[in-house]
C-alpha cells in the first residue's frame, strides 16, 4: 500500500527544455493528494512547462519526476487518466461540430483504453460530470454555441469525467469577464472540496486565487518561492520576479505591467 | 433507363461507386475535423507516381501505388510531428515532388499509354471484377478499423494534445489515420482518378459539417451524401455520356452550395462565445 503521506507528484532537481533551451531548472516540488495549488510566475517563467511536464507529455532532461509513484517517463494510458486537464482557452474551433454531451464523453476514451466502447456507466459518468458543472441541462447543445464560461463548466466536466485524482487547469479564467472568472474560480474550489481533488491550477491572476489556494509556487524558470500564499506574496520576492511593475495596497496586490508608462 | 441496370459493368460501376463514395465520405469526416485536407491531395498524386513507375517497369500498378501514398503520408507525419515545418508545407514540397516524378516516369515510357491516364481521371464504367474485389477488400478493412478505432480518432480530430494528455495514445493514432487516407486514395484512383478522389474525401464532409453540430450524425451525413453523389454521378455519366470522374465531383460540389444556403451554421446569430 502506498503511503498517502507520499506525494502523488514529485519533481525532485527536474530541469526541462529543447536543445540550447532551459524551460525550468533544478526544481524540487512535492504535490501531495489533497492539496490545492496555485502556480504563478510572470510570461515565459516555466507554467506552461510545467503543465505539460505533470501531464507526463514532456520528460525531464536532468533530474526526475514522479507521478503516482511512477518515471514520468513510465507513465502509462492509466496513469494520464487520472489526470483531468483544462488546457488554456482559445484553442477550440467554434464550429467544430460536437454537443456537449460528446464533449464529456471524450473524458471517458482513455480510462477506457482502445477497443473498449463506452457503454451505459460511461454515458452516467458523464452526465455526473455536467450534473457536478451545473451544465446537465445543455447536453445536446452545440458546444460552439455556449458562452466562454459555459464552454470552460464543459471542459471542466470532460475532465472530471475521467474520473481523475488531479485536476490540472491551465489559465481557466484567461478570456472571461471578470464575473464569469469568479464563477469558474468557485467551481474549481467547490469541485476541490466536494471530490477531494488535487488542484494544480496556472494563473496570472494572484488575486484571484490568493485567498482560495493552500499552497502557491512561484516559478520564475526556476523555482522561486513556494508555501503559503503568506509566505511567497512578499514584496521582496515578488519585486525580484516581476520587475518594479508591481504596486501592493493594504487589501490587495495588483501586477500593473505598464504602471510607470501611466505615472 | 432501368435497362442500365442489367449490364454487368454497370452493376460493376455502380458497386464500386457506392463502396468507394462510402468510404472517401467517412474518412473525409476526419480528415476535414484534423485539417489534413491538402494530405488527401499530396498522397493522390504521390500515388499517381507510383502507378507510374509500375506501368514503366511492369510491377503491380496497385502495390505501388500503396507503397508511394504510404511513404508520403507518414514522411508527412513525421515532418509535422518533429515540428520542423508546417504541414502545408511539407504536403506542398512532396505533392509537387511526386508529381514531377510521374511525369518523368510517364516521359520515360516508350509508347502511349492509355491505362495510366485512367488512373488519373477515373474510368468507373470500366472497373473489372478483380478490381472490384481489390476496392472491396480494402474498404472493409479501412473501415473496420475506423469503426474500431472511431473514439480516439475523434479525440485526436477535436484536440490531438487534450487526447494524449488523457491517455490516448494519440501520435500512434495520427498516424494511423494518416495510414488510412494512403489506403482510401488508392482503393479510389481507379473509380474517381488521382485529381478528383481528394474532392470526395473533402466535399462529402464539408457538406455535412455545413448541417449538424454533433459528430455522429456529420458521420452519418457524410456516408449518405458521399454514397449518394457517387452513385448519382455515374448514373449521370451513363445516361448523359459524359465522364464519371466530373460528374460525380460536380454533383457533391453542387449539394456543398446547396448545404451552405440551408445550413444552420450560416443563419446563426453571434453568441456570447464569439466575442472571444
Amino acid at each position: 500500500m502506498p503511503d498517502s503521506h507520499e506525494p502523488i507528484i514529485r519533481f525532485d532537481r527536474a530541469s526541462f527544455g529543447f536543445p540550447g533551451v532551459t524551460a525550468l531548472k533544478d526544481i524540487s516540488l512535492s504535490i501531495h493528494a489533497g492539496e490545492f495549488v496555485g502556480v504563478i510566475g510572470p510570461n515565459g517563467s516555466g507554467k506552461t512547462t510545467l503543465c505539460r511536464a505533470v501531464l507526463g507529455l514532456m520528460a525531464p532532461v536532468e533530474g526526475h519526476l514522479h507521478i503516482f509513484d511512477c518515471a514520468c517517463e513510465e507513465l502509462r494510458c492509466h496513469h494520464r487518466a487520472m489526470i483531468g486537464y483544462l488546457p488554456q482557452k482559445g484553442v477550440v474551433d467554434r464550429n467544430f461540430p460536437v454537443t456537449v454531451l460528446e464533449t464529456v464523453m471524450m473524458g471517458r476514451y482513455g480510462a477506457l483504453g482502445l477497443f473498449k466502447r463506452p457503454g451505459r456507466r460511461d454515458h452516467e459518468i458523464a452526465m455526473e460530470a455536467l450534473a457536478h458543472v451545473a451544465m446537465d441541462g445543455h447536453r445536446d447543445t452545440a458546444l460552439g454555441h455556449l458562452s466562454g464560461g459555459q464552454q470552460q463548466r464543459v471542459f471542466i466536466a470532460r475532465a472530471l469525467a475521467q474520473q481523475p485524482r488531479v485536476l490540472l487547469l491551465d489559465e481557466p479564467t484567461t478570456g472571461l469577464d471578470i464575473t464569469t472568472q469568479h464563477n469558474v474560480i468557485e467551481l474549481i474550489q467547490h469541485l476541490h472540496q466536494e471530490l477531494q481533488l488535487t488542484v494544480l491550477l496556472i494563473t496570472h491572476d494572484i488575486n484571484m486565487i490568493r485567498s482560495r489556494v493552500d499552497r502557491l509556487v512561484l516559478l520564475k524558470t526556476r523555482l522561486f518561492a513556494a508555501g503559503s500564499p503568506a509566505e511567497v506574496l512578499k514584496p521582496d520576492i515578488l519585486s525580484q520576479v516581476y520587475g518594479k511593475d508591481l504596486v501592493i495596497t493594504e487589501k490587495d496586490l495588483l501586477i500593473v505591467e505598464d504602471y510607470h508608462h501611466h505615472h | 433507363m432501368l435497362e442500365l441496370f442489367t449490364y454487368d459493368f454497370m452493376q460493376r460501376s455502380l458497386l464500386s461507386a457506392a463502396m468507394v463514395g462510402g468510404l472517401c465520405s467517412i474518412i473525409g469526416v476526419f480528415v476535414v475535423l484534423r485539417g489534413l485536407s491538402f494530405v488527401g491531395a499530396g498522397t493522390s498524386h504521390a500515388a499517381f507516381a507510383g502507378v507510374a513507375l509500375a506501368y514503366l517497369m511492369g510491377w503491380p500498378p496497385l502495390l505501388l501505388a500503396i507503397l508511394f501514398g504510404l511513404a508520403t503520408v507518414w514522411i508527412t507525419g513525421w515532418v509535422e510531428e518533429k515540428g520542423r515545418m508546417k504541414l502545408d508545407v511539407s504536403i506542398g514540397i512532396l505533392y509537387t515532388t511526386t508529381m514531377a516524378l510521374a511525369i518523368l516516369f510517364i516521359g520515360l515510357m516508350k509508347t502511349y499509354n492509355a491505362e495510366v491516364y485512367g488512373y488519373l481521371f477515373g474510368s468507373v464504367l470500366s472497373v473489372t471484377s478483380e478490381e472490384l474485389r481489390i476496392i472491396g477488400g480494402l474498404s472493409i478493412l479501412v473501415l473496420g478499423l475506423l469503426l474500431v478505432f472511431s473514439k480516439e480518432l475523434y479525440f485526436i480530430a477535436f484536440d490531438q494534445e487534450m487526447a494524449e494528455a488523457s491517455g490516448i495514445p494519440a501520435r500512434r493514432i495520427f498516424f494511423l489515420l494518416l495510414t488510412l487516407v494512403a489506403l482510401t486514395v488508392v482503393v479510389s484512383l481507379k473509380t474517381v482518378g488521382a485529381i478528383l478522389v481528394f474532392a470526395m474525401i473533402l466535399i462529402p464532409a464539408s457538406t455535412a459539417y455545413q448541417l449538424t453540430h454533433s459528430l455522429i450524425t456529420l458521420t452519418l451525413y457524410s456516408a449518405i451524401i458521399g454514397v449518394t453523389t457517387a452513385v448519382g454521378g455515374v448514373l449521370i455519366s451513363a445516361v448523359w455520356d459524359v465522364p464519371s470522374g466530373p460528374a460525380i465531383v460536380l454533383l457533391a460540389t453542387a449539394l456543398f452550395f446547396c448545404s451552405m444556403l440551408l445550413s444552420p451554421k450560416g443563419m446563426r446569430s453571434p453568441s456570447p462565445a464569439h466575442s472571444h
